[in-house]
């Protein structure tokens, strides 16, 4: 049981710093907290979704297109709410994120309707967990190999059973947990290595010296905004198929929690967010195992009140600096 | 100490490794007006900052005289020893005005005002919401005593002017006022000359004087050395943190230290 | 002599201030009486109150973003505690005889909502009031949605999602009065609510009180205190104002609003379940102080209007399409952009409100005269005057 849940917390913990990158991303850059960031991914599960069902789109390239749009939307939000408030209070620009946050929950709920959609049998997972199948073939043999001479054994092809039976890791969990890092080296790439993350870093520290230096402050945030809102798209494909179960209301409680894991690590730092995001998912999952399954989602609320309260600037963390 | 207000002991404030008050004593003596002064950087507003609760400082004390006695208002910080916060400050008898002027801009200058009596007066929510007697009395004293203040200063013609609209000049003069109107022992006035013409300078020179006459000590950062020299009774001066001359005007002007450090007329 | 006695006119809407209220509070009081409105009567009723109840509750939020200048997103909280209070109460302390059921009395349930919502707030606000006002917000939308769960979880207490039905209406029992009464009336006057007429003259009171309240605090010491931590945190406890304190007794009288309406609520509606306060309510009452103009109690009175109005008109409007009835949302978002985009100061801002409505300053004009009377003659005391 124990190590379950350490499983299935870390795929949830996945899942919840693909998220909380995204809001640690751009409060670190222009100091909002982007409420409708919750919703972006839960429209990149729903735009997955209608691509699927309602063109026929291949599923591969539905999560492209989806994350696409997505990350067009984020940069649209930013562009019409946010860039016109830059210079406003901090509590305008608050309100309109909540407005943004609002209205883009309504619009969902009038375009798809409030019943929980899932996807109808045949469409995803086969094509999806096999095409990853393959490609992790060479990986599974080699844990296959490994995992054998450690006495445990790997039963069906759709599921990893370890310790005698007692944990078992879904083959989906395990490629989620294999894209959710995968992804987050990426973007740990992107910022230390090219040029437009080391761009970003330095307008989260000084946005008007970045300017002075030459960059283009304006693309910088847009391309932020992008960037996380395409990670968080990934994040609501993951969960639409993992779960199967897509609602518009998905994206507040995700949002609330991926936000408390942002907090956590420290909000405005990016590694801060991805530790936020994996210790979040464990603890949740020991909360919900070991306590009451209904105060689940409080787990979330109270490391977060508590990490503000005690430890504003998080367990890893210093606002202002975007390190990685 | 009898005729010494405030006693500054040793006072230190760094931050990392830089000393922005280092070592500084002095005293400031009843009724006198003080000028503290150096270039820019050299500690002066830290100083003030450490003086009224704002900040706490690294090693030193101040120690204000109140009615004969003394009390520590400001030292380093000690655990489970509550630091005193500038509230408590500014009722125990000291006011300040601020580098870059910091007014209540969406209330008139006679709500200003009033705010700076808050120490003095103490309704409550009750109070507020019942009008007893007790509290329009108190309503009605501290419309009375804001207007005296606000008519010492000169500003009554535009009493109830909210406060953004008003000119810089006088924008500074509500700061003064507010800060007289909780009737302190000691005012300390940061750089009240700042951006102001000849005229409106001679203009603060006399309500500054006219200040010191009804009893109450001033301490002057200021930056402009006409003023400097024609006000003060004493000066002090900072550079690097240090204090580096301290005496009578006339003799902080031929001073070599201070010539060195700097000493800009205009 | 001074320079120049100020003169100040007092704009023709603010002298006639009083008239021009006090037709408002007539046409108002009759609405019970306009049967001429015919079907919609009914409907405007209800409006009505939930309009009022409304504008009670958005006064109570206004004093935190409109007095003391931070966010608070989690008014929904103490909406709760104040509904549950009442509703726990009522149904609980009707059964158990005297002297506990006096507390199934709702005129002691209303303090004691507000007592109740008050003591939260000031344990949220203790530890919280410190941070800024990002932060300050994401706590206060953690409480209340705590507060869902520990309702929807609790079901030994609060029956969790099933809520809590058949909440009596409230009465007024002057049965004590019987031995003065019983030369006048027969029976002992018992009067129990029924229908929507007596609600509504009782939220218009509760109302009205509201308002009240909230004009004298603005012009006020601890009005004005507030209005000094909201312009400036630094110069206000240079002036001597204990910020936290101030602060905190704004979170908690603020709360205690929230929780007087939450009484209200539940003994009109007779239901309350862990649905009616939902986040987004917060928001919604955020929306309409915002709206009106932060800090602007006629502005904050109009948003709420308009706003209830906005609801229920959609609601009726969008009937046939039961999807979009709960996305006539989306408009509200609109308009929280487009107004913090294009009129962050809100409908009527304060400061429009604090130019033309001030009456007082007739008053202030005399003492002006008397104090410039006493300077002019005596100049030289005024040194030494203290």
């Amino acid at each position: 049981m124990f190590i379950q849940q350490l499983v299935n917390g870390l795929t949830l913990g996945g899942v919840y710093a693909l998220i909380a990158v995204g809001y640690t991303m751009v409060y670190g850059i222009i100091e909002l907290i982007n409420f409708a960031h919750g919703e972006i991914y839960m429209l990149g599960a729903f735009l997955a979704f209608s691509f699927v069902t309602m063109f026929n789109v291949p599923f591969p390239l539905a999560i492209l297109l989806s994350i696409s749009c997505c990350a067009l939307f984020g940069v649209i939000l930013e562009f019409i709410a946010y860039r016109p408030l830059r210079k406003a209070p901090r509590l305008a620009a608050l309100i309109t994120a909540i407005g943004a946050s609002l209205f883009l929950q309504n619009i969902a709920l009038m375009i798809w309707g409030g019943r929980l959609k899932t996807y109808p049998k045949g469409t995803i997972p086969e094509i999806f967990k096999s095409a990853l199948f393959y490609i992790n073939d060479l990986k599974i043999a080699f844990c296959q190999y490994y995992l054998q001479f450690n006495g445990i054994s790997i039963t069906g092809d759709v599921r990893i059973t370890l310790l005698r039976g007692d944990v078992s890791v879904s083959l989906l969990q395990y490629n989620i947990l294999i894209i959710t890092i995968f992804l987050m080296f990426c973007l740990h790439i992107l910022i230390t290595q090219t040029k437009i993350g080391t761009a970003m870093r330095a307008c989260a520290q000084d946005k008007t010296t970045a300017s002075l230096m030459g960059i283009n402050v304006n693309r910088v945030i847009s391309f932020t905004f992008a960037v996380g809102s395409g990670l968080g798209a990934v994040a609501g494909i993951i969960v639409g198929v993992y779960y199967n179960a897509i609602f518009p209301m998905m994206g507040y409680t995700a949002g609330v929690k991926a936000f408390a894991a942002a907090v956590l690590g420290g909000i405005g730092n990016i590694p801060g967010a991805m530790f936020g995001g994996f210790v979040l998912g464990i603890a949740e999952s020991y909360g919900a195992g070991y306590l009451s399954s209904g105060y689940r989602d409080g787990i979330a609320y109270a490391i977060m009140i508590l990490v503000i309260i005690f430890r504003p600037s998080g367990l890893l963390g210093r606002k202002t600096v975007v390190k990685v | 100490m009898s005729d010494t207000i405030l006693n500054i002991s040793e006072l230190s404030k760094f931050y990392g490794g830089v000393r922005a008050v280092d070592d500084v004593s002095f005293d400031i003596q009843k009724g006198e007006i003080l000028s503290l002064i150096g270039p820019n950087g050299a500690g002066k507003t830290t100083l003030f900052n450490c003086v009224t609760g704002l900040t706490n400082p690294t090693d030193g004390r101040v120690i204000l005289d109140i009615d004969g006695r003394d009390k520590i208002i400001s030292s380093k910080k000690q655990a489970f020893k509550p630091v005193i916060k500038p509230d408590r400050i500014n009722a125990l008898g000291i006011a300040r005005t601020f580098q870059n002027i910091r007014l209540f801009n969406t209330l008139t200058v006679l709500n200003n005002v009033k705010v700076g009596r808050h120490a003095l007066t103490k309704c409550n929510f009750f109070g507020a919401v019942l009008r007893s007697r007790s509290q329009q009395e108190e309503e009605r004293s501290t419309l009375r005593q804001s207007i005296k203040h606000i008519v010492f200063v000169g500003l009554e013609e535009k009493i109830l002017d909210i406060a953004s609209n008003l000119s810089y000049g006088d924008q500074r003069r509500v700061e003064i006022a507010r800060a007289l109107a909780s009737e302190p022992k000691l005012l300390l006035l940061d750089e009240p000359a700042a951006g102001m013409n000849p005229k409106e300078t001679s203009d603060l020179m006399n309500l500054i004087r006219r200040i010191r006459d009804t009893g109450i000590t001033v301490l002057l950062i200021e930056h402009d050395m006409k003023v400097v020299m024609e006000i003060s009774d004493r000066i002090v001066v900072l550079d690097y943190g240090k204090k580096i001359a301290e005496g009578k005007p006339e003799n902080i002007r031929n001073d070599k230290k201070v010539i060195e450090a700097y000493l800009g007329t205009d | 002599m001074p320079k120049r006695i100020p003169r100040y006119t007092i704009s023709f809407f603010s002298k006639n201030q009083p008239v021009f209220y006090g037709l408002l509070l007539l046409v108002v009081f009759f609405i019970p009486f306009y049967s001429f409105l015919g079907d919609f009567h009914e409907r405007f009723m209800y409006i009505s109150i939930m309009s009022m109840l409304y504008i009670v509750l958005a006064l109570g939020l206004n004093i935190i973003p409109g007095f003391t200048g931070l966010l608070d997103l989690g008014f929904v909280g103490f909406y709760a505690i104040g509904a549950y209070t009442a509703g726990l109460l009522t149904l609980k302390c009707a059964a158990l005889g005297p002297p506990w059921d006096i507390l199934s009395n709702y005129w002691v349930i209303i303090p004691l909502a507000a007592l109740n919502g008050a003591l939260w707030g000031i344990l949220l606000g203790a530890p919280t009031l410190r941070l800024t006002g990002d932060y300050f917000a994401i706590v206060t939308f953690g409480f209340s949605e705590l507060v869902v769960l520990v309702i929807v979880n609790e079901m030994w207490l609060t029956r969790g999602p099933m809520g809590l039905p058949g909440i009596a209406s409230p009465g007024i029992d002057l049965t004590f009065l019987y031995p003065i009464t019983r030369f006048f009336f027969e029976n002992p006057i018992v009067y129990s609510f029924k229908g929507r007429v007596p609600f509504f003259y009782l939220i218009l009171f509760m109302m009205i009180v509201t308002i009240f309240i909230m004009n004298r605090l603005e012009d006020s010491r601890l009005g004005r205190a507030w209005f000094a931590i909201r312009d400036d945190e630094i110069a206000a406890e240079c002036s001597g104002i204990n910020i936290m304190r101030y602060k905190v007794i704004a979170f908690a009288i603020s709360a205690s609003f929230g929780a007087i309406g939450g009484s209200f609520f539940a003994r009109w509606f007779g239901f309350i379940s862990p649905v009616s306060f939902k986040f987004w309510e917060s928001i919604l009452i955020l929306c309409m102080v915002v709206l009106g103009g932060m800090g602007s109690i006629p502005g904050v009175i109009l948003g709420a209007t308009v706003l209830v109005s906005l609801s229920e008109i959609l609601r009726q409007v969008l009937e046939p399409w039961p999807d979009l009835v709960q996305a006539r949302y989306a408009l509200f978002g609109i308009i929280l952009i487009l107004m913090m985009r294009f009129k962050p100061a809100g409908l009527i801002p304060l400061s429009r409100v604090k130019r033309v409505m001030s009456t007082k300053d007739e008053t202030i004009l005399q003492t002006m005269n008397e104090s410039f009377f006493s300077v002019s003659t005596d100049r030289k005391k005024l040194s030494k005057d203290r």
